[in-house]
């Protein structure tokens, strides 16, 4: 079924294009809920460290956002570029980065994906293609074009093959109302690039709900019809729906190497960062999405089709609740980057003061494994 | 070897078209490079040679493809990006001063950014002041970037090869007002060590450091300046970033006296910069405080007399090295 | 302990000093006050006494040495102290005396950066002309700046080096005198190694080499003798004087045959009294006198500004004697606009005398603002001088001689004298300078209005 078609059509169509999609197996359903408690549970523990004082500047967290990470990054391939903006440890948790080295992040020591130079909002894992964690809303959508034009100029102007990648380019329904996302749209479009930009509507850009901020909230697809863009809305709070949807149109855009626009509707649990009291919306407002907690909903949906019993999820949750204690562990133990760093990593050569880079340990320990 | 006298837009030129012969990962993309062959006639030929998906003719968005170029580094292509001029830069500046220069940093070493962000940089005469940016002081501010200014055809060349093949950002400036000056350039490629300075004309008596089309006009005050007695030492930095601090100090130790001349404004700019470099290493052979020549600390204007007596000239230049070798 | 007597510094700007002569040796018993050496600063030479009673145990240092201020120069002991103590005391680190005492022989020994830093503080000098004071031995106080403010530059000190930059650039190192005569120590071999190449500015003897020669009595021997500070002073201040200061001169021939009737006629009263008055004596106060109309000539190059100086002070330039070493200073005469000629006459005779035994004091070489330099009393017809900064002037004085003179329109025999009046340009224009020749003609010629 041709997606194009979809986006243009009722949500009976998209919802007949969905059914197409097969739910994936039992460990696949089972990865993905372990996914996102462990997704849940790093969260949680971010929350308590930054109250601990062993994290620092801002913390954005995740919670209750899980199935957009885990669904759409299950629908990717496991070379295809996923690039985000600061809340960001979901996606880079699904994408496969080791708890212990986003901690370690987090609390700014060495063993850190970015050797604690980065911190909370920027959480890059090359090796499982993640290419961050951005701080300024909006400016990485360009550069998720730029992903994606990259991986589409390797296959086809280098290698002189089809298209093989797509990129996917979260953001946050704030980011739309800024200039660079327009300009990402219109430069994709203009120049077909695979990449879709996946707006993780969780209604607030900070503290403004979306309606007093975005001109068409009722239905941002509208945007896309603007740079000629296929356009889908997707329940971003039923992981099983975000990855059938997603996967549909990702391998289309694969096939078919062109930008596209998915409005993910979800909602954040939390503050928009640790010092927001949400005091813009209704403690009910909050009751009523925590009521349809992505994790609770796979969870039941497991129950019911009996791929997991009741003692086993709670095993899950213990285990995950292991290894974030261990990650947090880990992190406190690793130490603070030598003052050396300061002046490493600034250029690619020593010169002045500068003293080259090289890649975090954990790269390091990788490549050596693998060799 | 007979010489081979080609204009600097053209010496640009084939330092792109040699490394994108050289290397397919290497493309360039920007307002007008591709059908129009160029605003400035730059990638005149290059469509032609590499095809429209190397030759990328972008929309008037600057942060949009930027950006792109960045995203492209970041998985490891090497973009060429155009600006029609530096002073379009500024929309895109997120992108260049947030993103690329920081990328290597913020990932701690997981990603490099090779790009190279080129274009027009300083007064194209009578643009008025939102055409006239020199953007060289607000942008070497930013750590993690390299920049250079050639400041004649063969100097084009061999820098902006040097960019393309750097591994990190690197803003190449150049200028609409030498785009047609010829000059010898090999047809070979090569590249010109970023960092390095060049002494332009040797002297004794003052030093005067430059970068870009300035370096012109010190030459013709230097030219003056030795009718008068004052035997001037020109060096042409080539590079701000790295800033060939060395070559600059040990021409200082000589002279003892030194002037900056710099075509952006002076406050917290590359003469600043220079001079407090200077005065920091070189304090103990100083004759005089370092001098600077900037432009004068205005909108650049429309009008051609008051454009003329904003910019740097000779007669500045050559007003700062006598009042520095107390000649005045 | 043993006492040690370091050298004093005993002016402002001194850092070294010589020990020109010693009144003491060892073994001599002295007391508070007296004086135990002449010593030859910077400036000029001044008494070193002793602050302590005892008996003189070692002289440290050699007559002609110079050394670092708090140099030890000689060691006292008091009464009850023996030989032994002061060897004991030898070994010991002497914290008034820093390790110099070693290296002073040389003259090229860099000064305490702490004493140079602190001088520093009170002069306007770039950091490039401190330093290179500093490698030339250069005392930067001694210098006149030619930068704003009279800030001292590079080219103040390479003037008072005697190498500009231009000099320097066109003559190579090597081609200078001081080397090869090094490379030849004429006192120990006469005879130069051929391997040694000859320069255009060799010394002539050493170049014209013949082992037959035969020495002559009284013919020169070539030979290098360091520079007394003295000589460094003057050639120093000189070269930078020359240099920096845009000189010019004009001249003029006075009718001194009214002068010399006055002097004659002066001294016959003044018999038996002691008192004897010179030409010079009269130029002086004529000089003096001359300024009310000329206020310029007395005034100073302030780098930003002109001073006038409020006071006249004639600064008299004196040969000194060239078996104590020669070289010349300027003892000046304050006020000699309000002094009588009498006054005049003895001071400026107790000053020479002065200068010539035991030396002149700082003040008394202070504050000139206008030189005379006389050497009418050698013969000469007429001669240009150098300015002796802060001074805008200086006033050469030829002799009173007797010529065929045109007076009244009649051939007649007469005295004239001849002047010639160095200016600094920056100061005083040519038209300035000859207004004040035209009110010094007058007072000369009319002498009667010296003496009011």
């Amino acid at each position: 079924m041709d997606v194009t078609t979809v986006m243009s059509s009722s949500p009976s169509t998209q919802e007949a294009a969905r059914a197409k999609t097969p739910i994936p197996g039992p460990e696949v359903l089972v990865k993905w809920l372990r996914d996102m408690m462990l997704i849940r549970e790093f969260e949680v523990r971010c929350m308590q460290a930054y109250q601990n004082k062993l994290a620092g500047g801002f913390l954005h967290v995740y919670n209750g956002q899980e199935a957009v990470a885990v669904g759409c990054i299950a629908a990717l391939q496991s070379d295809d570029p996923v690039i985000t903006a600061y809340r960001d440890h979901g996606h880079a948790l699904a994408r496969g980065m080791d708890p212990k080295i986003g901690m370690a992040e987090l609390f700014g020591r060495i063993g850190g994906c970015a050797k604690g130079k980065g911190g909370s909002m920027h959480f890059f894992d090359v090796t499982n293609h993640m290419y961050g964690g951005h701080g300024i809303v909006g400016a990485q959508t360009p550069v998720g074009a730029g992903l994606a034009f990259a991986t589409q100029y390797e296959d086809e102007v280098i290698n002189k093959r089809p298209n093989s990648r797509v990129t996917l380019c979260f953001l946050g329904d704030g980011a739309l109302n800024q200039g660079a996302f327009h300009e990402a749209c219109n430069l994709a479009k203009v120049l077909n690039i695979p990449v879709i930009y996946v707006v993780e509507n969780n209604q607030y850009a900070m503290g403004t709900a979306i309606d007093r901020c975005t001109s068409a909230a009722d239905q941002l697809t509208k945007k896309a019809l603007a740079y000629d863009m296929d356009a889908i809305e997707v329940d971003g709070m039923d992981v099983i729906k975000t990855y059938c949807d997603m996967k549909a149109l990702v391998d289309d855009v694969r096939a078919n190497p062109r930008p596209a626009f998915v409005d993910m509707k979800c909602y954040r649990y939390k503050g928009h960062s640790m010092s927001d009291p949400r005091k813009y919306r209704t403690h009910e407002e909050e009751q009523s999405y925590e009521s349809q907690d992505p994790i609770d909903t796979l969870s039941k949906f497991m129950l019911k089709t009996g791929v997991l019993e009741e003692p086993a999820i709670k095993a899950m949750s213990k285990e995950v609740r292991t290894e974030i204690r261990a990650a947090v562990k880990w992190a406190e133990e690793s130490p603070e980057p030598d003052i050396s760093e300061l002046y490493h990593d600034v250029y690619v050569e020593q010169w002045g003061p500068y003293t080259g880079t090289s890649f975090p340990q954990f790269m390091q320990d990788e490549s050596k494994g693998g060799s | 070897m007979a010489e081979r006298m080609i204009e600097f837009r053209d010496a640009l030129r084939e330092a792109m078209s040699e490394a994108m012969r050289e290397d397919p990962k290497v493309f360039l993309i920007g307002e007008e490079v591709a059908e129009y062959n160029g605003a400035y006639k730059v990638s005149r030929g290059m469509l032609e040679e590499f095809g429209p998906r190397r030759i990328i003719d972008a929309p008037i968005s600057e942060t949009g493809f930027a950006g792109l170029g960045i995203g492209a580094a970041m998985m490891g292509l090497k973009p060429i990006v155009e600006f029609m001029s530096w002073s379009f830069s500024l929309v895109a500046a997120d992108q260049i001063l947030n993103n690329a220069p920081k990328m290597l940093y913020m990932s701690g070493g997981q990603l490099q950014c090779p790009i190279v962000f080129r274009g027009n940089d300083g007064a194209g005469g009578q643009l008025g002041s939102t055409h006239s940016w020199c953007v060289e002081s607000l942008y070497a501010n930013v750590p993690g970037l390299k920049m250079v200014i050639p400041s004649d055809p063969y100097d084009a060349k061999g820098l902006l090869a040097a960019a393309i093949a750097d591994p990190d950002p690197v803003f190449c400036l150049e200028s609409e007002r030498m785009l047609s000056m010829t000059g010898d350039v090999p047809e070979a490629s090569y590249t010109l060590p970023i960092g390095k300075a060049i002494i332009r004309r040797p002297g004794t008596d003052c030093t005067i450091v430059s970068f870009g089309r300035p370096v012109h006009f010190c030459m013709e005050a230097a030219e003056q300046l030795a009718k008068e007695g004052i035997d001037c030492e020109v060096i042409d930095g080539r590079s701000v970033k790295p800033l060939d601090i060395d070559t600059i100090a040990e021409s200082v130790r000589k002279t003892n006296c030194c002037v900056v001349v710099d075509q952006s404004w002076s406050f917290a700019s590359v003469g600043s910069e220079v001079a407090a470099e200077v005065h920091r290493i070189c304090f103990d052979d100083l004759d005089n405080h370092v001098h600077r020549v900037h432009n004068d600390d205005v909108p650049a204007p429309y009008a051609h007399n008051l454009e003329a007596e904003m910019l740097p000239n000779a007669r500045k230049i050559c007003e700062a090295v006598r009042s520095v070798t107390y000649n005045a | 302990m043993p006492i040690d007597i370091t050298m004093p510094r005993l002016s402002d700007t001194m850092e070294k000093g010589t020990i020109i002569k010693w009144h003491v040796a060892a073994g001599d018993e002295v007391s508070s006050g007296d004086v135990l050496a002449d010593v030859e600063t910077d400036k000029a030479t001044m008494e070193m006494q002793s602050f302590d009673d005892g008996k003189v145990e070692r002289i440290a240092v050699k007559e002609g040495e110079p050394v670092d201020v708090g140099t030890v120069v000689a060691i006292l002991l008091e009464e009850d102290e023996s030989p032994e103590d002061a060897a004991v005391a030898q070994n010991q680190p002497v914290a008034a005396a820093p390790a110099a005492t070693v290296e002073s022989s040389s003259p090229a020994a860099v000064p305490a950066p702490e004493a140079q830093r602190s001088r520093a503080g009170n002069l306007k000098l770039t950091p490039v002309a401190r330093r290179l004071a500093e490698e030339h031995g250069i005392d930067p106080a001694s210098l006149v700046g030619s930068g704003p403010g009279g800030r001292i530059v590079k080219r103040d000190v390479l003037a008072a080096v005697g190498t500009s930059t231009e000099t320097r650039s066109a003559v190579p190192p090597s081609a200078a005198p001081t080397p090869a005569t090094q490379s030849q120590p004429v006192v120990i071999d006469p005879v130069p190694t051929p391997a040694v190449p000859v320069t255009a500015v060799q010394p002539v003897s050493t170049a014209s080499t013949n082992s037959d020669i035969i020495a002559i009595p009284g013919s020169l021997q070539s030979h290098s003798e360091p520079l007394s500070n003295m000589r460094q002073t003057i050639a120093a201040r000189l070269v930078q004087s020359k240099q920096s200061i845009p000189h010019y001169q004009v001249s003029a021939s006075f009718n001194v045959d009214p002068l010399l009737a006055l002097r004659k006629s002066l001294n016959q009263q003044l018999e038996g009294t002691g008192s004897k008055i010179s030409v010079n004596d009269l130029v002086v106060r004529a000089c003096a006198l001359a300024m009310y109309a000329n206020p310029l000539m007395n005034a100073s190059w302030g780098g930003d500004s002109i001073v006038y100086n409020g006071a006249v002070n004639i600064g008299v330039a004196i040969a000194l004697p060239v078996e104590s070493g020669g070289g010349l200073v300027v003892a000046t005469i304050r006020d000699a606009d309000r002094k009588s000629i009498r006054v005049i006459s003895a001071e400026t005779r107790a000053l020479s005398e002065k200068a010539k035994t035991r030396g002149l004091t700082v003040d008394e070489m202070a504050d000139s603002t206008f030189t005379i330099s006389n050497l009418g009393m050698f013969g000469v017809d007429d001669f240009t001088a150098i300015i002796n900064p802060p001074n805008s002037a200086i006033l050469a004085v030829g002799g009173a001689i007797q010529k065929p003179v045109v007076r009244d329109g009649e051939l007649a025999v007469g005295h004239e004298m001849k002047v010639t009046l160095s200016n600094d340009h920056r100061v005083i224009d040519g038209a300035t300078a000859a207004q004040y020749l035209v009110s010094l003609r007058e007072y000369i010629e009319n002498p009667a209005q010296i003496l009011v």
